[in-house]
């Protein structure tokens, strides 16, 4: 129980009979916690008087393995410890430490703890039991969230600056963990061939963690580049911790001595200078166990560092100004950098725990900023008039940018931005550039996240791009989204991207890629299953370029074949396009030479020796069959509907060729046969209704207007269900006695067919087929002709004026009222058929009524004019 | 029976995710791992690069073409999270939609059929999907979002035909089109959503696989009075699905393959199926009479040969 004083450190405490196996500093450096079998003591640095210990008897079967406090100032008066599978949180108070919980979190030993280092109520705890658990104050039912490890763990940390992501230690093996996707790890480092005996983030970088391992090594590792060590510190015995320091670039490793005899002592390194340790704390004369820093007071220049050895002396370490010089940091400026620190781990907190932070978030985004941003200055930066002000110079362009910051910025207001004088753009670029500013300033802000730097970036990106668009290796050294989104990316269940397929594309074309050959044969040595999520390309075979891009090509190829890569680079995306024709019965051949023009033994006919010339026999006896059921009908002059034999015969070649999707053949028979079934029915009833005579008193239209129509064919069939059938009311089941459903398919086959000719480029087959649809087609929406009738000045969709009932348009040349394409002179208003009036103009110039306009002449005027 | 008619050397430099061609067959979009996705003029035999277009900031995917007469649209969706609707205008193609709102790879995505209107489905690995419709009079895009669709994630989606041989066809009065999807997931299951006024509803959930759902495909019209979809799975098998009504549907296994299946494709018939995956093979099945699938072409397995 002697105390000690040197000019380096003093003895706080020299208790054996604690036989406590773990020390914890509060968050305020006043407190030191040491916990073991029987005893929890409690120690104040302060008190000069070393013997003032308060201890609690604790009786337990089982060691205390970790003990900490929590390190936010909400939840300083706790502190956790673990003893087996339990954890237990302890409340010091008024002098008191009274337990408030304790539970069995895990199934198997627990072998670390670690509070969360902003979130007051969050603590995550591992074991060996693989799983790593993650607390919440508030309810000590379960675990907020599991992760499940499969290996069992040893170390768990919280990241110092990111408030979600944690790092876990698995023998030699390094996860990282984002609590937001916790099913699987962000990234999987294999760090180390032997234990890691210690984990620590680095207080400053968010991505770089440092491993201490037993294989005399501390490592340093970028998250986001897991396969390559940062850098190495060579140590000449097992490493068993390794902490940054609170300030500068410095690092504390402790070893464990082999045999448990030589070096007790604690190694200082600045990880700039990595040959050498800069200072050695020599003291301890047995192995340290745990060491921790005290938070600096206000005033001190000194840091402290607390440290507890296994022959239970606890030893408090002053680290003079000069030390920390030596790792690089300047305690003069300290005052200055206290408040970056502050404010870099409130940015931390921010998102869990809003309500502390107290500090200007815009004040927090202009120190946070990174301005190392290329092409890029930063003029001004003015937090209290709430603007910011930088020039880009990208190549030929000198563009400065102001950026104003509304009140409610970053709360789901964006900052305005403006365009500076003197600036090299146009307009037209100046607009373009605000615009997308704006829009990515709305996106952050309406998650109510800053966005100053990604619209600096952005900014200068797109200056870059506007200079040579073609420069790619420009555009992606700025990828300032990648590290940071797809980061944090849970590719465990991303599927595992496709290296071959293929897709039937417009009628008949199948397209193929695939892998090359080399590739294939490696990958059956590799590994003979394809694995299903993109997570197999991060830890099989670990083969991520670059920064953060993921290669699939890495999985086929092994690292000795990457020579061959190179050398077959240009054979990596080879697409196959094949003309699949050949499989179909659909034949653009036939497509673009049927006919449906004429009356129905031509068109069939004709469509058999066009089979014919094509190859297609069997469509040949298709035709002709075709041909012959409805010329059969013609000569016997009998309704086609009542012959038995010939309506079914069409139905079921029709059925035959759409089962084996011969779609073509259907349709085209589907439009024949409809044809057939029109003329028969119209010359049947008009038969009928001339000998009969007045017919039925009940039928509305006049067969004069029927015979005028110049459109008599597609009115019938338009319109078949009611005027003229009405002839003949009670004859209508015999007259037309198979409608649906079968109709219902004939329609949809020629649908198909019309997409099909659509995508072959054939229009005007596709109107052709158009032409026998029975359904009204789609409602033409767009521009629109409509005739004005020349008497009421009405306008009209359909042939005749809705007021007057004359025929809106009548052509000159033929007397046929007009529907379709026309043409009018704009002097006399004379017009009509497009190809009459061609025909006329070809030879006269005058206008064919005899009103004697100059048609030609006078429109020509008008148009000067 | 199938000949080639061109083989492209597309340049991509790395792995190509997927590949098709317009509505006309005479250009072709590909993407790849190297985040670009290119667009190839193809006339008899030769090929021009007519574009290379680069906006995402991850591999690429999947690529879907617009209709023509909503003019040439080319849709992209990314590892970034994102969705992009790339437009043709003189000539030129640039960024014209960007959907930003997953929270997680987009993995899929289609084009609706033009009855449908322009409307987009996305397929992402946050479980959800998401329908993009165009509005012309606003000219907007809105977002419809089937939320936790497939749990884990969502790999594929596929629009239904519009045109489809439905009894109330040869009826006088208004058709409206159902507008219906079906996708498939990591929760091994297919799912048939319909769209029911505003909201999109889950109409079926189809059952038979026991890993991955990787692609899906609903046939875009086929001479029988009959739906077809085929799925296809980390286990190994292809699967029919097949209804009278898009109500029931009955489960046919097609043919269980050596490696995983990436793929299945519709020819525009509905009747030839083409089928790739893990083992870098393509083969093509059809459907024989009495209603078993037989493969008629194996041919093409070593196609990237040269």
């Amino acid at each position: 129980m002697a105390v000690r004083w040197s000019s380096e450190f003093f003895t706080a405490l020299e208790h054996r009979e604690l036989q406590a196996s773990a020390m914890a500093v509060d968050s305020t450096g006043t407190f030191v916690l040491l916990a073991g079998r029987r005893y929890i003591a409690v120690r104040n640095l302060d008190d000069t008087d070393f013997e003032n210990i308060r201890k609690f008897p604790r009786q337990s079967k089982y060691d205390v393995n970790t003990a900490e406090w929590n390190p936010t100032q909400q939840n300083s008066e706790l502190c956790v410890i673990s003893s087996n599978q339990h954890i237990e949180i302890l409340k010091w108070s008024l002098g008191e430490l009274t337990q408030t919980h304790s539970m069995r979190a895990h199934t198997r030993v627990i072998t670390d703890l670690n509070w969360h280092k902003s979130d007051p109520n969050v603590l995550a705890s591992c074991s060996i039991d693989t799983f790593i658990h993650i607390w919440d104050m508030r309810d000590f039912r379960k675990p907020s969230l599991s992760l499940s490890a499969i290996a069992e763990a040893s170390q768990v940390r919280w990241n110092q600056v990111s408030p979600h992501i944690l790092a876990t230690a698995h023998d030699g093996d390094i996860k990282v963990w984002d609590q937001r996707k916790g099913n699987a790890p962000i990234q999987y480092i294999t760090a180390h061939l032997s234990k890691i005996n210690g984990l620590d983030w680095n207080p400053q970088i968010e991505n770089q963690l440092a491993t201490a391992s037993q294989d005399n090594t501390v490592k340093f590792f970028d998250i986001n580049n897991p396969r390559r060590v940062e850098f190495v510190l060579v140590s000449n015995a097992p490493v068993w911790r390794a902490r940054f320091t609170p300030f500068g670039n410095g690092l504390v490793t402790v070893v464990v001595p082999q045999l448990r005899r030589g070096e007790n002592s604690l190694l200082l390194w600045n990880t700039n200078s990595r040959s050498a340790p800069v200072h050695t704390f020599v003291g301890h004369k047995d192995v340290v166990l745990e060491f921790q820093w005290r938070k600096q007071k206000l005033g001190e220049n000194d840091f402290q560092l607390v440290t507890w050895s296994r022959d239970q002396t606890l030893l408090v370490w002053r680290i003079e100004p000069f030390l920390q010089k030596l790792c690089g940091y300047d305690p003069n400026n300290c005052r200055k950098l206290d408040g970056v620190e502050n404010e870099v781990s409130d940015t931390a907190s921010e998102v869990s725990y809003k309500a502390v932070t107290k500090i200007k978030p815009l004040q927090q985004e202009f120190s946070l900023l990174n301005v190392q941003i290329p092409n890029l200055k930063v003029v001004k930066m003015d937090a209290s008039q709430r603007c910011c002000v930088v020039s880009a110079n990208a190549n030929n362009y000198k563009v400065t940018l102001h950026v104003n910051f509304p009140n409610g910025y970053p709360n789901g207001i964006p900052p305005v931005f403006e365009i500076g004088q003197g600036s090299s753009i146009d307009e037209f670029v100046s607009k373009h550039l605000l615009q997308s500013l704006t829009y990515i300033a709305q996106q952050r802000v309406s998650k109510g996240r800053t966005c100053l730097e990604p619209c600096l970036r952005q900014f200068v990106v797109m200056l870059e791009q506007l200079v040579d668009s073609s420069d790619v290796t420009q555009l992606h050294q700025h990828q300032y989204l990648e590290p940071d989104v797809l980061g944090t990316f849970n590719d465990a269940c991303i599927p595992f991207p496709r290296t071959s397929g293929a897709k039937f594309c417009s009628v008949s074309i199948l397209v193929c890629f695939g892998r090359q050959l080399h590739m294939r044969r490696t990958l059956a040595k590799v590994d003979s299953s394809t694995p299903r999520a993109l997570s197999a390309l991060g830890n099989g075979f670990n083969n991520r370029r670059g920064n953060e891009q993921l290669t699939v090509i890495s999985h086929y190829i092994q690292k000795q074949r990457l020579r061959i890569k190179q050398s077959n680079r240009s054979l990596k995306g080879v697409i196959t396009v094949y003309d699949a024709a050949g499989l179909f019965s659909v034949n653009r051949q036939l497509a673009e030479k049927y006919i449906l023009d004429g009356d129905v033994t031509r068109i069939c006919k004709y469509n058999a020796k066009i089979a014919e010339f094509v190859g297609r026999w069997d469509l040949v006896q298709a035709w002709t069959l075709a041909g012959l059921v409805i010329k059969t009908q013609e000569v016997e002059q009998e309704d086609m509907m009542e012959h038995p034999f010939g309506n079914q015969l069409i139905q079921s070649l029709i059925t035959h060729y759409a089962n084996h999707s011969d779609l073509q053949t259907a349709a085209m028979l589907s439009c024949v046969f409809g044809k057939g079934q029109d003329e028969k029915a119209r010359r049947k009833s008009l038969l009928k209704y001339f000998s009969v005579g007045t017919g039925s008193p009940y039928h509305t239209i006049p067969p004069a207007d029927v015979v005028a129509d110049g459109w008599v064919f597609p009115l019938l069939r338009a319109v078949r269900s009611n005027s003229l059938d009405n002839l003949r009311v009670e004859e209508l089941p015999q007259l037309i006695p198979q409608k649906p459903p079968v109709s219902a398919f004939y329609e949809y086959y020629k649908l198909a067919y019309a997409e099909m000719l659509h995508r072959w480029g054939l229009l005007y087959n596709r109107a052709e087929i158009l032409k026998y649809l029975c359904t009204p087609a789609e409602i033409h929406r767009g521009v629109e002709f409509l005739t004005d009738c020349q008497k009421c000045k009405e306008p009209s969709r359909t042939t005749s004026c809705p007021t007057c009932k004359r025929i809106s348009l009548e052509c000159i040349i033929c007397h046929i009222s007009v529907k379709g394409s026309a043409n009018c002179c704009l002097v006399c208003g004379h017009g009509g058929h497009t190809k009459h009036i061609q025909q006329w103009f070809e030879r006269y110039n005058v206008c064919a009524t005899g009103c004697g306009c100059k048609c030609l002449i006078e429109t020509v005027g008008m148009f000067n004019f | 029976m199938v000949t080639v008619l061109n083989s492209i050397d597309t340049g991509h430099e790395d792995m190509i995710h997927d590949a098709e061609m317009d509505f006309y067959g005479l250009r072709l979009a590909t993407c790849s791992s190297d985040n670009s996705i290119k667009i190839y003029d193809i006339k008899n035999g030769a090929h021009t690069l007519l574009e290379d277009l680069k906006g995402h900031f991850g591999p690429v995917w999947q690529i879907s073409w617009g209709h023509p007469k909503f003019g040439n649209l080319l849709a992209s969706c990314s590892y970034d999270r994102k969705v992009i609707i790339w437009k043709e205008q003189q000539g030129k193609w640039s960024k014209y939609y960007e959907y930003a709102n997953h929270d997680s790879s987009v993995n899929s995505v289609q084009f609706a059929p033009p009855e449908f209107g322009l409307a987009l489905a996305c397929g992402s690995s946050d479980g959800c999907i998401s329908i993009l419709t165009y509005h012309e009079e606003s000219n907007t895009w809105e977002a419809k979002k089937i939320q936790n669709a497939h749990a884990i994630g969502c790999n594929s989606v596929s629009w239904c035909p519009a045109v489809t041989p439905e009894p109330d066809f040869g009826n006088d009065e208004e058709t409206t089109f159902v507008r219906r999807l079906v996708s498939g997931g990591c929760d091994n299951l297919v799912k048939i959503w319909q769209e029911d006024g505003d909201k999109w509803v889950e109409a079926n959930k189809l059952e038979v696989h026991s890993d991955w759902v990787r692609d899906v495909s609903w046939a875009p019209s086929s001479g029988l009075n009959r739906h077809y979809i085929a799925s296809c799975s980390q286990d190994r098998r292809v699967i029919i699905w097949t209804s009278e009504d898009i109500k029931t549907w009955n489960s046919n296994v097609m043919h269980t393959f050596d490696d995983v299946v990436w793929n299945v494709s519709w020819s525009l018939n509905g009747n030839i199926l083409a089928v790739s995956g893990g083992d870098n093979k393509v083969s093509l099945w059809k459907q024989s009479m009495e209603g078993t699938w037989m493969c008629i072409s194996d041919v093409l397995k070593g196609q990237s040969a040269m």
